[in-house]
């Protein structure tokens, strides 16, 4: 299946975010590997995923799960040989996947040769490629991320003596953007990649590039003018290619690293996501409206990232504290599955492993506007462990059968780069792939029904939003048009049957058809439009005159 | 469950959009635009402020106002279609509105406010007066706070009132109803109360809505009905409760609603009230009492004159109601200067006493039992006011502690009488 050539083709992707290490060991080393993910691209098509988004896999000292890459030019030894990353692009290519790969430009490692060049001395050319001060005193207005780690965003260098600056843990040296050779040098990397043929870039942590005294050192206009020079030669030089911003801001901050269309084709839409499962706990649909009319428009080749759970904690910065302590309590209550301001657990142990509820939360990422991101492992339930430090509780092995490793690896366990689930609810034995593939009713089976669904037309990706406003609250109800095409979306984030009445008289004459059975519904008329859902239940009708 | 066809289709529509609440809100109104704003508003604060988390609704029962009530109530609704108003709120707040049928009435109000929180299946509700201009929000958590969190049935207010204020409740029904049914709630007729699902539903099934007219004195039924159902009672402070003028032609149809009501509860009630004896206080939270010393304006003069009028020209009356002994004391002191004029205790207690048990005999029409009293309470309330003028706050308490006591000691006395007129 060749790629399509639409250049807008992130707007209709499904995206299956992965870790090369975590997928599958082809080597039996017990870590993941490409050739290793490889053998499983026909898993992924054949669950309906369109791209694939690959974490770090840079040779690092994985002190932050590679997010602290040492060499931007080759891969980790453990995950293969940059062969083996070419031949896993074709073979994604050909099974019509994209792969959008990470790139960090905000920080390298503190084992990056650069930055062991710019610590040895002051004089070497390379000292100014990060940010040094003979103070901590400087850009007090920005915020400490890594709370629970980091007191500071300076961190001393002996070997130098003096401060360098870093946004994230202290053995990440932020790089200096206001260099021209940092910016000259991150993107002769970016084509690196590019030339390679990578389809797409997930650009992290992207406020905080460059550095002003009395700000917050976040989304300042240098920063957005130096994308909006990545993005110019990527269009230049790479039509076609995507770049994914990560930058977990509030709606109206986020609306600039779109600019004009000429800075990021694409922003997770951080905000929404805990007000999705706050909306889900509160059963009411009024945190997730809220948000959402709060979120601007944005330019009409840009397009918003959905997901329910990444590789992070389920990040609680973009909330109240109201609204935090509330998120806490129901979701976390045991301190241990707090992590910095976020909850550091899987999709299903976070909804009480409650099918009907991840089949609402999954229709509402599939539906809203944007581009959905299923996490690996998500599409079948996996739990996770929260006595793994940091995230890792979320990055266990992936569950593929119930044999050996489940199928991850021929490694003996104990070399496994992590343990696996185990416990009676979520571990291999009763949550893996192939087990769930021979049900018919199981949730993998639902997963690649829903995304077929979905991708049965471009209302989903491309489409207009309008929210109905039914007096249930309970009820979230929206249409999605594009062009001709109108989907009516009505979901219950009740766990009790509920009734509604919808305002459709505009679709007067209208007969609805349920899409997942393709069952014709009552036409509309010119009373209120009833419908009862049952516990969390939701419906897509296409609408059709006839 | 009670048969809610009363409730108006519209209404129903709205309460199933509603669904499932934790806590309710009553608000019965009826020409309240003057002050039912700022209620309606502080009630909002107080349930964001005590129960950001918890499903809540406001249900307004109006009774035809049609100087925009109604509409000042729902305006206060939180929800996603008003995001101006959402004052940081967690989740959607209802308010919502109904006109009952057949006019203005409390009793019609608090059962359309009962049939929804059983149709809703709230755990808390709590009734509030639509003209408590000095309502806080901390009010809300004060009467919700025992349902739903520790569980009591019924909690009745205690207030901060004017000294003089509330001479109904502090000289007849207080005393009475803690000397009949052993139970120890200063504001038995009570403008703000917090109930149970469980109390609610049970009075809803149970209260004789056809038979009670206009439902007038409902809520001291309702007290009632928790006490003879052995729910759990406590009593919450609320605050300083404002004091409405009353006109002197005021004082039969609150008579009815109030006294009315007790008299006609001690009828089906016998066998529990007169088993009962002493009295046992309630769990009461914050100040049980508390009173305001400012001076206030009140016709002594009038009240000691309409008595002695009341006395002479009643006195036919009198004598099928009371007993010779008790109607020739009245006119005795009916001929008493203004210093030396004392209706005490001893003889107020009797008074009550025989009154009762006079209503319950049908000696006379019933309303023409409760008119007759009415003079009667106006001197007992003269001599209140003149044992009381320049007394504190604590003596004031213990006069009134011991109006209570004789009211206590002399129950007997009623159950005599009751038992030798059947």
């Amino acid at each position: 299946m060749p790629l399509n050539t639409d250049v807008l083709w992130y707007k209709d992707a499904i995206i299956y975010q992965v870790h090369v290490r975590t997928f599958h060991d082809s080597n039996g080393d017990g870590i993941g590997d490409f050739p290793g993910l490889e053998q499983k691209l026909d898993y992924l098509q054949e669950l309906g995923i369109n791209a694939i988004w690959l974490m770090p896999f840079f040779p690092s000292p994985l002190r932050d799960d590679g997010y602290d890459i040492a060499d931007y030019h080759s891969v980790h030894p453990s995950y293969g040989t940059l062969e083996d990353f070419r031949k896993l692009l074709d073979a994604a290519h050909e099974r019509g996947i994209r792969v959008i790969i990470e790139m960090v430009l905000n920080h390298t490692s503190d084992q990056h040769p650069w930055f062991q060049e710019a610590r040895s001395s002051p004089d070497h050319p390379r000292r100014d490629w990060y940010v040094w001060s003979d103070t901590d005193e400087r850009y007090k207005g920005a915020r400490i991320i890594f709370l629970d780690t980091e007191a500071s965003n300076w961190a001393w260098d002996p070997i130098s003596k003096s401060f360098y600056w870093h946004r994230f843990f202290s053995h990440q040296p932020d790089l200096n953007w206001d260099n021209p050779a940092v910016r000259e040098q991150m993107w002769e990397v970016m084509k690196f990649w590019l030339d390679m043929g990578v389809d797409a870039f997930r650009l992290d942590a992207v406020p905080y590039l460059v550095e002003r005294e009395g700000t917050n050192c976040e989304n300042l206009p240098e920063t957005h003018t130096i994308l909006k020079d990545l993005r110019r030669k990527l269009d230049e030089q790479f039509a076609g290619r995507m770049l994914l911003a990560e930058a977990n801001q509030w709606p109206a901050d986020l609306r600039p690293y779109f600019g004009e269309g000429d800075e990021f084709h694409m922003a997770f839409h951080f905000p929404l996501m805990p007000r999705m499962f706050m909306g889900l706990k509160l059963e009411d649909r009024k945190p997730i409206t809220e948000i959402l009319q709060q979120t601007p428009e944005i330019p009409s080749s840009c397009q918003w990232s959905l997901f329910l759970r990444n590789h992070d904690e389920l990040t609680l910065e973009m909330v109240t504290d109201m609204e935090r302590d509330y998120m806490y309590d129901m979701y976390a209550a045991s301190k241990p599955m707090r992590l910095n301001l976020g909850i550091r657990r899987r999709l299903a142990p976070l909804l009480n492993n409650d099918r009907r509820r991840i089949e609402l939360m999954n229709g509402m990422l599939m539906s809203l506007p944007g581009t959905p991101i299923i996490y690996y492992g998500d599409e079948i339930g996996m739990g996770d462990n929260i006595n793994l430090g940091d995230r890792n509780g979320v990055r266990t092995p992936m569950q593929w059968s119930g044999g050996w490793n489940a199928g991850f690896s021929v490694a003996e366990p104990q070399h496994l780069y992590a343990p696996l689930i185990q416990d009676p609810v979520y571990g291999y034995p009763a949550v893996n792939v192939v087990s769930q593939k021979e049900s018919e009713h199981s949730l993998l089976r639902w997963m690649q029904r829903i995304i077929t669904v979905r991708k049965s037309t471009g209302v989903f990706g491309r489409g207009s939003i309008e929210f109905l406003y039914p007096a249930n609250h309970r009820i979230l109800a929206y249409l999605r048009r594009l062009g001709r095409e109108t989907v009516l979306v009505v979901n219950n984030l009740s766990g009790t049957a509920q009734a509604v009445e919808l305002d459709l008289r505009r679709y007067k004459g209208n007969i609805l058809i349920e899409m997942f059975g393709n069952n014709i519904f009552p036409r509309v008329g010119d009373l209120p439009y009833l419908l009862t859902l049952g516990p969390y239940q939701f419906y897509w009708f296409r609408l059709r005159r006839v | 469950m009670e048969d809610e066809t009363f409730l108006t289709d519209d209404f129903l529509r709205q309460l199933i959009n509603v669904g499932e609440v934790d806590i309710l809100v009553g608000l019965p109104t009826h020409n309240n635009a003057k002050t039912v704003g700022s209620v309606v508003q502080t009630i909002r604060s107080g349930i964001l402020r005590g129960f950001p988390r918890e499903r809540a609704v406001i249900i307004n029962a109006d009774g035809g106002s049609r100087d925009g009530t109604p509409e000042l109530v729902t305006g206060v609704s939180i929800d996603d279609m008003r995001p101006t108003t959402n004052l940081n709120a967690l989740r959607t707040l209802h308010s919502i509105s109904t006109t009952y049928a057949n006019g203005a009435g409390s009793g019609a109000a608090l059962r359309t406010i009962l049939a929804a929180a059983e149709l809703l299946r709230a755990k808390a509700c709590i009734v509030i007066s639509p003209e408590s201009a000095r309502i806080e929000p901390e009010w809300i958590s004060n009467l919700l706070r025992p349902i739903y969190r520790d569980g009591f049935d019924l909690v009745a207010p205690t207030y901060r009132r004017q000294k003089f204020d509330g001479l109904l409740m502090t000289n007849l029904l207080y005393p009475m109803v803690r000397a009949l049914y052993g139970v120890r709630i200063r504001e038995a007729y009570m403008p703000e109360f917090g109930f149970s699902n469980r109390l609610g539903s049970r009075f809803l099934a149970q209260n004789g809505w056809n038979e009670s007219g206009n439902g007038a004195g409902i809520e001291l039924r309702f007290t009632l009905a928790a006490i003879t159902g052995g729910c759990r009672i406590c009593q919450s402070f609320l605050g300083e409760k404002e004091h409405i003028e009353r006109r002197a032609a005021d004082l039969v149809p609150t008579l009815r609603q109030t006294v009315g009501v007790l008299f006609s509860k001690l009828e089906s009630d016998f066998s529990v009230w007169s088993t009962v004896s002493g009295s046992r206080p309630v769990p009461t939270i914050g100040s049980e009492h508390e009173l305001l010393l400012d001076p206030m304006r009140v016709n002594r003069k009038r009240l000691r004159e309409m008595f002695s009028t009341g006395v002479a020209e009643l006195e036919s009356v009198f004598r099928s109601i009371l007993s010779p002994s008790t109607v020739g004391e009245l006119q005795r002191i009916a001929r008493l200067g203004e210093e030396q004029f004392q209706y005490s205790a001893e003889l107020w207690v009797r008074t009550v006493y025989e009154f009762a048990a006079a209503y319950q005999k049908s000696v006379i029409s019933r309303d023409h039992i409760i008119q007759a009293l009415a003079p009667l309470f106006r001197g007992r309330v003269f001599t209140f006011l003149m044992e009381n003028r320049s007394a504190s706050a604590n003596e004031i308490e213990n006069n009134i502690e011991g109006l209570c006591l004789e009211f206590e000691r002399l129950k007997p006395y009623l159950v005599e009488i009751w038992k030798s007129r059947e």
